[in-house]
């Protein structure tokens, strides 16, 4: 798609202490090369989007970063633990969270146990206390019930706990999926177009929502996302990747006036194939 | 939404669970074994000669049935993973503890009729023979299992299919049984290997230990530990996967270790049973016992049943035992019901007859508002534990 020259090394901001530390990462398939040298250092408690049209890579990312995809090049850590190589739910265990693009959401399990899946992830007890019921285990299973509650709780939920996954609206869907990530006590949370297919309204709202849980749960979170309102009013540094590359990186201002942008977003000579 | 943002009002922590002395705990834990136990001795004491020895068959059948059905839902209907193989550890675990009472009973007591009365010493052995049964269906279970990691669906089922049938012709290669203690201590290596389980004849003369007692002894374990995986992490790890594999990676749920757990535990119980279906008088344990045929009656009861609705498919366990029974007159005709009704369930109720729910969660649709109402916790109220 791109020619091959080595990506220009991308802007970056002086990364004092990041708790997510990617550097340059790609991947191929085949001769595709879907992601090329894609850097990104995101602080603790930081907000940072992600963009580019559509096409550009943005959700190959963050297959890298999860560990769907192996990364056939670059490094990632988060705090000082190495990802590379780590299989999705190992990442997830070591703290990376995600949300889906399409809900992906367990139509099976009632609301609540959706949320409460991710108990599983710090659960210790194993087999042989959960057939015997052991008092251990039965501490364990309402601690995880309690936290479930406590975050449907917080965003409205806790009324439909008992109600299929799918019988929710689509809005609430979304946040359920926000909810499920955030079960799992992710220091870093992905969120994959969080506003896919919201009212303007509604991203008024998850706009909010998402600095809320940013403050709240301490945690960092990289966001992916089409509508540019939302991004460039919450997020505080903005990716712009085109054709598998960087071809941005700064303030939302810098990235409104930056002409790769405009040209990527809008065509031009310069950007097109 | 309707919500602003998210609510700010601190959270009103849930009471933490009632405290249990070691006792309580111990009373938690068993009561549903100890209840279980008491029914199955009260049914073994009372059935028999209330009902007599036809319907107390059936009954037998019945409850080998529901932890065959059972179990196999714990693969097919909660983890989602379609295997057709399930007989194959039936098979397994009834050649196995076949194996172990017939010439345990020769080497014990020089004769392989039964021994002592009901739980005699002859029972014992017996029970034991099941469990070893269920141990080494447990370990093809894990081999099974393996190949779930890499396939998916129709390819999965075939590969179960295929070690069921696999099974059956090795089993027709076995030697002929060695009847006495003589024989057996004169055997040299070409009538011990391959091991004399009867080959196509199949494995005649057992000591017909199987009684109501046993059955639902180990029927209760089984559903105990059904219920229990169910409403657990584990258990909704499994559904988890069933829904959804890379949502499932993505919560950190380990898919490989639960699906080869899920086959792992389902094998167990298949491999008990085994040990009960291959020591029920009346009946010979065979190479057949291993095929497709049979492994189809129980998916055909997961799938009436509903995809992991333990009483559900408990309830199709009992209605296809009974049912071929009353029905004898047809039973050329067998394949062929099954085959509709399979087709007739797919096209009209593809989740089964009670979904993924339990009998007791079905309610009248006119009542079902309100009940749902009611069991709901209130805001920041405890939830019912």
């Amino acid at each position: 798609m791109h020619n091959s020259q080595p990506p220009a090394p991308s802007p970056q901001p002086p990364a004092a202490s990041s708790l997510l530390a990617v550097e340059n990462i790609g991947i191929s398939f085949g001769g595709l090369k879907a992601v090329e040298g894609f850097s990104v250092r995101l602080p603790a408690g930081g907000l940072y989007g992600l963009i580019g049209p559509n096409g550009a890579g943005k959700t190959t990312v963050f297959n890298l970063l999860t560990g769907v995809y192996p990364a056939t090049t670059g490094r990632i850590s988060l705090d000082t633990q190495n990802l590379n190589g780590l299989k999705p739910h190992e990442v997830a265990a070591a703290g990376i969270a995600r949300t889906f693009q399409n809900i992906r959401l367990f139509p099976g399990l009632n609301v609540l146990d959706n949320v409460q899946l991710a108990g599983q992830l710090r659960a210790r007890e194993g087999l042989a206390s959960t057939l015997l019921r052991t008092r251990r285990y039965a501490h364990e299973e309402s601690e995880i019930r309690r936290k479930a509650f406590e975050l449907l709780d917080l965003f409205g939920l806790q009324a439909r706990a008992e109600e299929p996954a799918d019988s929710l609206s689509y809005g609430y869907q979304r946040y359920l999926e926000i909810v499920r990530a955030l079960a799992a006590e992710p220091k870093v949370l992905l969120l994959d177009e969080p506003a896919a297919g919201l009212n303007s309204q509604e991203k008024i709202e998850l706009a909010k929502s998402i600095r809320q849980i940013r403050d709240r749960f301490g945690v960092a979170i990289l966001l992916i996302e089409h509508d540019m309102g939302l991004v460039m009013e919450i997020c505080e540094q903005i990716t712009v990747l085109d054709h598998g590359v960087i071809i941005a990186h700064g303030s939302p201002p810098e990235i409104q006036n930056d002409p790769k942008v405009i040209a990527a977003y809008l065509g031009s000579d310069v950007g097109a194939v | 939404m309707t919500q602003q943002g998210l609510a700010t009002a601190p959270l009103e922590s849930a009471r933490p669970p009632r405290e249990r002395g070691l006792v309580g705990t111990v009373v938690n834990s068993a009561w549903p074994v100890a209840v279980g136990l008491t029914v199955a001795a009260m049914m073994h004491v009372m059935l028999p000669t209330t009902i007599g020895p036809f319907y107390t068959r059936i009954v037998i059948d019945s409850g080998i049935a529901i932890i065959l059905a059972v179990s196999l839902n714990i693969v097919n209907g909660m983890t989602g993973q379609f295997s057709l193989g399930h007989a194959a550890f039936l098979a397994l675990g009834g050649y196995t503890a076949g194996m172990i009472t017939f010439y345990g009973s020769l080497l014990l007591w020089n004769s392989p009729a039964k021994q002592g009365g009901f739980l005699g010493s002859g029972e014992w052995l017996f029970a034991f023979a099941c469990l070893m049964g269920g141990i080494v269906a447990t370990l093809a279970g894990y081999v099974v299992g393996l190949p779930s990691l890499r396939l998916r669906g129709d390819y999965l089922a075939i590969v179960t299919l295929g070690f069921g049938e696999i099974l059956r012709v090795i089993l027709q290669q076995t030697r002929p049984v060695i009847d006495s203690v003589e024989k057996l201590k004169n055997a040299g290596a070409a009538q011990l290997w391959p091991p004399p389980v009867g080959g196509a004849v199949g494995f005649n003369g057992l000591p017909k230990y199987t009684n109501l007692f046993w059955v639902y002894a180990f029927a209760t374990f089984m559903l105990v530990v059904a219920f229990r995986l169910k409403r657990s992490s584990l258990g909704r790890a499994m559904i988890s996967v069933r829904e959804d594999e890379f949502a499932a990676q993505a919560m950190g749920v380990n898919v490989a270790r639960i699906k080869v757990l899920a086959f792992m535990i389902a094998a167990f119980f298949a491999g008990l049973a085994g040990g009960l279906y291959a020591h029920e008088s009346g009946l010979i344990m065979s190479p057949r016992d291993a095929g497709f045929q049979r492994s189809l009656d129980y998916v055909l009861m997961t799938v009436l049943g509903g995809r992991g609705s333990i009483s559900g498919v408990m309830l199709a366990a009992i209605i296809l035992t009974v049912m071929p029974e009353a029905l004898r007159d047809f039973d050329q005709y067998r394949l062929i019901v099954y085959a509709l009704l399979l087709i007739g369930m797919m096209l009209l109720r593809p989740q089964g007859l009670f979904g993924i729910h339990e009998v007791w969660d079905w309610r009248p649709r006119w009542r079902s508002r309100a009940a749902t109402t009611r069991s709901m916790p209130a805001k920041g109220g405890r939830p019912n534990a």
